[in-house]
């Protein structure tokens, strides 16, 4: 999710493997193992999180003090983990095994069926059950593996297409509602010397599978149960054929999101529009604060890949009970509570997934011209693709997508090289975790 | 110096009684010596097990283990095993292309850049050492301040250095109509030797510096008496008189070179093309992170003991071929 960007937990050179075993097991507080309370006493909760909490937003801290000046009974400990998602995977697993770990962790969507399958997630489907109303179903399905609960979502990131309205009137640019009209328009656009899409291979792996998910794509399906793996598609082609028509014609700009340059292209306003998750919205603001840009732009639905309007999940997290928590059913009370406090949450640039309506908060709404942004990324949430769900070695595709990526943004191999890659590394990843592979 | 300590000890014992006193006086004594020596060496010996140790055990332990699926199903049962595959993991990295892809470019970039560097320090030591040179104190710092950035940071600061669009280094070669991609595929190694270059020649210099310090005067004036001249006491004295701490400065490049993992990780978040595995250290780092299949400790570990056996096999065979031109 949001904290996606900026890959430099790299302090990470510590856990260079073999210091695991004296860095490992660093546990914030007291352990829930411990107190053997029944469950009408005093339980207090851990709760470990990634969220940003910055400046201007609603610190995660005194959303927990509200609840806990509320519940006396149920007292949470927040807190904060700087660091990339992996590496808090990582420690989770540790914590995990020395039977320390926090009761509630938020974890992404797309890790769930990993961090499922190392045993590190509690089944909590009787518990989430209780909180079905409060959530769209495409959310609590993301926090699910197979029919087993393992928590309640908490934000989403669906795909949508982002825009600076003010050039693409000057220009006389219409704005694209399908694939080929994002081809014709990207063309129409480099004429004038403009963009209206980058090509990012570094975000690969979740950026493509989105939209492969909004062409009506599933990669992962299940066969005599085991694991189907079906990333070269008929609809996933057709997003490679997208980018590829825009590569050879040179009408995309090949930019790594989290390099200085697309950031540079977005202020320069070379690069007028960009395919990106929802939780970019604050982001892209806050890229292009200060600059000529401000009050120009406009978020709408992603071109269509497919013959309805359909969108794919890029990021989005969810709050997970981990395996060995005490007080399973406190915990989903206030997993419940807490992803329910949609506009505290909101402040923190989140796309909230539970239900009910979301005022947008000023800083954002400022840069898109006064639109109601958040209503907008709410009607692409309810657009997911819901049957795209994430096979539990997804991690280790990453790096092979992305390298194929790269070699097709500069021209040295084809879009349709990613899904290969991404194929084969999925099937083999697989194997290599003792999976079923149909 | 130690005689008299004895003696002194001695001395302060009269009242002993003067036959025995010898072997009464010292067995007591020597004991107390002996735990003197181990509650010293303790907190040593304590923090050495913990830190390194018990964690190389470990690593060896879990290099022989992989974590799979245990149940069946979609999701493994939702456990995973710590598996015995012996050999396995060693096997896989051993023939693995990846691994000696990554191994081939740490030692092409050992082979040019620790040189250059252990070259560079050595340089920068003997002027500092010269009489020449003022305020010593004040350049030793300045030289050895890159080594004080942390790693990240300064690889970071590098990053923005050699970005294509905003390149100061860029901006002034633009001026003579020049341009270096630093980060094409064929130079971004050379550019990362730049900054290893950059970190560690001031740390280098100082460990040559203390040595050249350490040689007593009376040589040079020796040397000068007899006519030599500054290049010649340079030569004759003052660099074979380093030899040994130039080993130390290697051997430290050499494994330090094996473990190349921050300046190719920050540059990797930037340029994806590079891979999860460009060096063997970073091939541990993601392989244990979960990011490379196959994933989890044990792989990660088998790869790390590799890492330090070539190391150390790369480290010793210099040392022998140091003690052989000697």
């Amino acid at each position: 999710m949001t904290t996606r960007y900026l890959r430099l937990g790299a302090v990470g050179i510590v856990a260079a493997v073999g210091l695991t075993a004296c860095a490992g097991n660093t546990t914030t507080g007291s352990t829930p193992a411990e107190s053997s309370a029944p469950a009408a006493e005093k339980v207090s909760l851990q709760y470990l999180h990634r969220l940003p909490d910055g400046e201007g937003m609603t610190k995660i801290a005194d959303i927990v003090a509200k609840w806990n000046a509320e519940h006396p009974d149920i007292q949470v400990e927040a807190t904060k983990f700087d660091g990339q998602a992996a590496e808090m995977v990582k420690k989770l697993e540790n914590d995990v095994k020395a039977d320390s770990a926090a009761c509630l962790a938020q974890v992404g969507y797309a890790e769930v069926p990993s961090l499922y399958t190392k045993g590190l997630l509690e089944d909590v489907t009787a518990e989430a059950a209780k909180y079905t109303a409060n959530f769209s179903e495409g959310a609590q399905g993301l926090m699910k593996v197979g029919d087993i609960s393992v928590g309640l979502p908490q934000d989403t990131g669906p795909l949508v297409y982002y825009y600076n309205k003010a050039e693409f009137e000057k220009l006389g640019l219409d704005v694209p509602t399908t694939a080929d009209e994002l081809v014709a328009t990207a063309a129409k656009a480099a004429e004038q010397g403009k963009y209206i899409t980058a090509f990012q291979p570094d975000e690969a792996q979740y950026w493509l599978a989105a939209q492969s998910a909004a062409a009506g794509a599933t990669w992962y399906t299940v066969e005599n149960d085991a694991w189907k793996v079906n990333v070269t598609s008929e609809e996933t082609a057709k997003v490679a054929d997208t980018w590829q028509q825009m590569l050879d014609a040179k009408t995309t700009l090949v930019e790594n999101r989290w390099g200085d340059g697309f950031k540079a292209a977005l202020i320069d306003q070379s690069l007028i529009g960009t395919v990106g998750a929802a939780w970019e919205a604050p982001l892209l603001a806050g890229d292009m604060a200060g600059s000529d840009n401000e009050g120009q732009w406009a978020v709408t639905q992603l071109p269509m890949f497919a013959t309805q309007q359909m969108t794919g999940p890029d990021g989005g997290s969810g709050v997970a009970v981990m395996k060995g928590c005490d007080h399973p059913a406190q915990a989903m009370e206030f997993n419940n509570w807490l992803n329910t406090q949609i506009d505290d949450l909101a402040t923190q640039g989140l796309v909230v997934a539970a239900k009910g309506t979301v005022t947008t908060p000023e800083s954002v709404s400022d840069f898109y011209g006064g639109q109601d942004v958040f209503a907008e990324l709410a009607a692409a949430n309810d657009t997911l693709n819901p049957a795209f769900g994430y096979m539990p070695t997804w991690p280790a595709i990453a790096d092979p997508m992305a390298k194929a990526a790269a070699a097709a943004g500069d021209g040295s191999g084809k879009v349709a090289d990613i899904f290969t890659a991404a194929q084969d590394a999925s099937v083999s990843s697989l194997k290599d975790a003792g999976l079923p592979v149909a | 110096m130690t005689t008299s300590v004895v003696d002194r000890g001695a001395a302060a014992r009269p009242a002993q009684t003067p036959r025995r006193a010898g072997r009464a006086a010292s067995r007591p004594g020597r004991r107390r010596t002996v735990l003197a020596g181990w509650g010293f060496l303790a907190p040593f010996a304590i923090l050495f097990a913990f830190c390194f140790l018990i964690p190389i055990g470990v690593s060896i332990y879990q290099s022989f283990f992989r974590g799979v699926a245990s149940g069946g199903g979609l999701y493994g049962g939702g456990e995973l095993v710590n598996q015995f595959v012996g050999f396995e993991n060693y096997v896989h990295y051993a023939t693995s292309s990846a691994f000696w892809a990554g191994m081939g470019r740490v030692f092409l970039f050992g082979i040019v850049q620790v040189p250059l560097m252990i070259l560079s320090a050595l340089g920068l030591a003997l002027l500092l050492d010269s009489a020449s040179v003022r305020r010593v104190a004040g350049f030793r710092l300045g030289y050895f301040l890159p080594y004080a950035v942390p790693g990240v940071v300064a690889a970071l600061i590098w990053t923005y250095m050699y970005n294509p669009q905003f390149s100061p280094i860029n901006q002034v070669l633009g001026l003579f109509g020049g341009h270096i991609d630093f980060f094409a595929p064929n130079i971004i190694l050379w550019s990362m030797a730049n900054m290893t270059t950059w970190t560690f020649t001031g740390y280098n210099m100082l460990i040559f510096l203390a040595a050249l310090q350490s040689i007593p005067h009376e040589l040079y004036e020796a040397a000068r008496m007899e006519g030599a001249s500054e290049w010649t006491i340079v030569w004759a004295i003052k660099v074979p008189l380093v030899r040994n701490a130039m080993l130390l400065a290697v051997l430290l490049s050499i494994i330090g070179t094996v473990q190349l993992f921050n300046e190719p990780t920050v540059l990797q978040a930037v340029n994806p093309w590079m891979g999860a595995d460009y060096t063997p250290m970073m091939m541990a780092y993601n392989t244990m992170m979960g990011g490379l299949s196959p994933s989890g400790d044990g792989p990660a570990s088998a790869i790390s003991i590799l890492m330090a056996l070539i190391a150390g096999v790369l480290a010793v065979g210099y040392a022998l071929l140091q003690k052989k031109a000697d």
